[in-house]
């Protein structure tokens, strides 16, 4: 078959199964648009600016655990996914992201709309092609996509020359069915000495915690994660990132850790004498101090990136190799080593814990103390969000407090059913990530917990939801702020609110969204809330946008005690510590 | 601190060096010294190609050698994070290499 570059292109993107791709054209596109508009089995996502575009390939990614798809134009649209891939890059997400470039004689030359789009994504990519040469578009596709969806996951960028995608010259085509980088292998299966070592050190410990994170999910090993559980029945946390990989609503679950982690989670792995740390990387707002880091604990780190192990935190057992093939060979392992584990030995452990959880836990029930006389909380809320939806709905979130709220309050027993931006922390994620979980799962309940800050990063993809009827439903998380700035601004800065606020300039929502043909329900006393959440999603066909008013002043708690604390340093309210 | 010499077999492809050169200051770690230079003659590397199942053609590969000045427990990670770009095939220090992503005890290149 002899085709062109543009189609080549399109051709091997159809050849990977791509159902979507999220975009915007221009100039050094339009050959590329033009093979768009040509063929069926792609549909193309046109939403209103290119980082809503990377973040919906992102939500799209994180959901269905298969690539996102990004398609934008040379110089100010390439700019413009800078954003969306660093937030992917930052947590592992697979996304190809194809720029359009200036002719390659252009090159060089501060051609119109030319940047360097290569060395701008540079340190943000897992890697990047520059396609030189029609005949070379099918393999660096295929590269492209094996790639970003291998080893440690991330974005991959391919920037196509104009020229290279010209209508008029044709080449053979022949999509390849196999790949082999000679210079890129991945570990996936783990060493059986090291797995071994890792079973030796469940058996010695007394107060082991498993701290699981975004890499179990990326690797699909929430079911052996749950497999080894069963078995060895020790506490679980959960990174930011990793939440739903093991069940919130079971027993062992002690809820997610670090910065604003749960009081039983931090100091369950400040005691453990075993952390058992599944494809999670230690980073900041997890370790606190990394010297005061969980001082007695054997470390035994798994993961698929030889750069993480080690990095912050010194293992004393590292099993390289896929998490999810890990897992199977630790619970082979056990499995057949059954009657050494005395589980029993872990009473101790598990009743300290409970005294902990009791102590200072989270209060899931705030949501039936509520009186018009006191201002709607933000944690409330969600607990009304989360029983509204049953704890089944797809949320993703943006960036401040309501993110932290949105983690602690709705308890995710699935993975992938909590899309957030956890590495680069990006406001502006919640609404287009949202739009990329709904084309992937229309038939499944889809909300974005967001804050006014953060929505209005974003919001112009309103008019995409409404152009491709995506029924989602939005929570505004109201409190007239940057509450996180100003929650941090209270504790370190004296309470000097230097910049946070909007004065009275937000716009009014509810005519905001309804003038894109959206619902908009506004809630400002406890008495409207559990009432208007249910309305919400009792509309089913429509974009519910519900702005609810919540209290400016509500902080988040915990939150670690920083600079050099370590994680059984907590401030658990205002003016009280631990 | 002291001065250390990295060892990189790597493709010759436009853009490889800059994310070798690009990694170094991203991370933080400074370049004293830095020499590339196409292999022609791959007879010294024969046991990459043995282990890889594949004859590199001359000029396919670079070697590229760096010195920098890093404390002694960056260089575990440094190792690590250059292995980790898709172009290296094989990178070493004084005491350890990694090939195609593999660890060895020794000093390979
Ligand atoms: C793009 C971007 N700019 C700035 C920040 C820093 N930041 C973190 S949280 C936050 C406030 C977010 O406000 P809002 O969305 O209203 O959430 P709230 O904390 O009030 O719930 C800011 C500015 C960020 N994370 N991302
Ligand atoms: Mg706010």
């Amino acid at each position: 078959m002899k085709l062109a570059g543009n189609d080549m292109l399109i051709q091997s993107l159809i050849n990977e199964g791509v159902e979507y791709i999220f975009g915007y054209p221009g100039g050094a596109a339009l050959h590329i648009y033009d093979s768009i508009f040509k063929q069926k089995e792609m549909q193309h996502i046109l939403v209103r600016h290119e980082q809503g575009a990377t973040h919906a390939a992102d939500g799209y990614a994180r959901a269905t655990g298969k690539p996102g798809v990004v398609m934008v134009t040379s110089g100010p649209g390439a700019t413009n996914a800078i954003t969306g891939i660093a937030t992917a890059f930052m947590d592992s997400i697979p996304m190809i992201v194809i720029s359009g470039q200036v002719q390659s004689h252009l090159i060089g030359t501060d051609a119109f709309q030319e940047t360097d789009m290569i060395g701008i994504s540079r340190p943000i990519v897992k890697h990047s092609f520059t396609v030189d040469h029609q005949k070379n578009i099918p393999q660096i596709v295929k590269e492209a996509f094996h790639i970003a969806t291998s080893g440690r996951q991330g974005p991959v960028v391919i920037d196509i020359p104009k020229d290279i995608t010209n209508p008029d010259d044709l080449f053979d085509y022949e999509y390849p069915s196999e790949i082999n980088i000679r210079s890129y292998n991945p570990p996936i299966e783990p060493e059986l000495s090291q797995a071994e070592r890792v079973v030796n050190a469940i058996m010695d410990s007394k107060k082991p915690v498993i701290y699981a994170g975004g890499g179990t999910i990326s690797s699909n090993a929430s079911d052996e994660l749950r497999e080894l559980n069963s078995y060895i029945d020790v506490p679980v946390t959960n990174t930011l990132m990793g939440l739903g990989v093991y069940p919130a609503t079971d027993e062992r679950f002690l809820g997610m850790l670090g910065m604003h982690g749960t009081y039983q989670a931090n100091m369950a792995m400040h005691n453990a004498d075993l952390i058992l740390a599944i494809g999670a990387r230690f980073d900041d707002r997890i370790t606190n101090t990394p010297e005061k880091f969980a001082p007695k604990a054997k470390i035994v780190h798994f993961d698929v990136d030889h750069s993480s192990v080690s990095k912050i935190i010194e293992a004393d057992i590292a099993v390289f190799g896929q998490v999810k093939n890990s897992l199977q060979l630790i619970n082979s392992i056990i499995k057949e080593r059954l009657d050494e584990l005395d589980k029993d030995k872990f009473d101790n452990w598990h009743k300290q814990i409970a005294e902990w959880k009791k102590l200072h836990g989270l209060n899931h029930q705030m949501y039936k103390e509520e009186s018009d006389a006191n201002p709607i909380l933000p944690q409330a809320a969600v607990q009304h969000i989360y029983h509204a939806s049953h704890g089944k709905a797809f949320v993703t979130s943006d960036v401040g407090q309501h993110q932290m709220f949105a983690a602690q309050y709705y308890h995710f027993d699935e993975p992938r059913k909590w899309i957030n931006s956890g590495g680069l922390g990006t406001m502006g994620f919640g609404l287009p990530s949202a739009m990329g979980v709904k084309l992937a799962y229309p038939d499944e309940e889809v909300i974005c917990i967001t804050g006014e800050g953060s929505i209005q990063m974003c919001i112009q993809e309103l008019s995409t939801c409404s152009q491709y009827k995506l029924p989602i439903k939005i929570f505004n998380i109201n409190n007239l702020s940057l509450g996180m700035v100003k929650q941090w601004q209270d504790m370190n800065y004296e309470g000097r609110h230097s910049s946070i606020s909007y004065e009275d300039s937000l716009p009014d929502f509810k005519s905001l969204v309804e003038s894109y043909g959206h619902i908009g329900i506004k809630i400002t006393k406890n008495s409207d809330l559990k009432a208007g959440i249910e309305k919400a999603f009792a509309i089913k066909d429509k974009l519910v946008f519900v702005d609810i008013y919540v209290d400016p002043n509500e902080h988040v708690y915990p939150m670690l005690v920083a600079p050099n604390g370590s994680l059984k340093d907590m401030w658990l309210s205002k003016g009280s510590k631990t | 601190m002291i001065e250390r010499q990295l060892t990189l077999i790597m493709e010759n492809k436009p853009g490889a060096l800059a994310r070798v050169v690009g990694l170094f200051h991203q991370r933080g770690y400074n370049i004293d010294s830095l020499h590339v230079d196409p292999i022609e003659d791959f007879t010294r590397y024969k046991f990459i190609e043995d282990e890889l199942n594949i004859k590199f053609a001359s000029h396919e590969v670079s070697r590229l050698i760096i010195k920098t000045t890093v404390e002694d427990s960056l260089m575990r990670q440094i190792l690590r994070q250059i292995n980790k770009l898709i172009e290296v095939i094989a990178v070493s220090d004084d005491e350890s290499t990694y090939l195609k992503g593999i660890l060895r005890d020794e000093n390979l290149l």
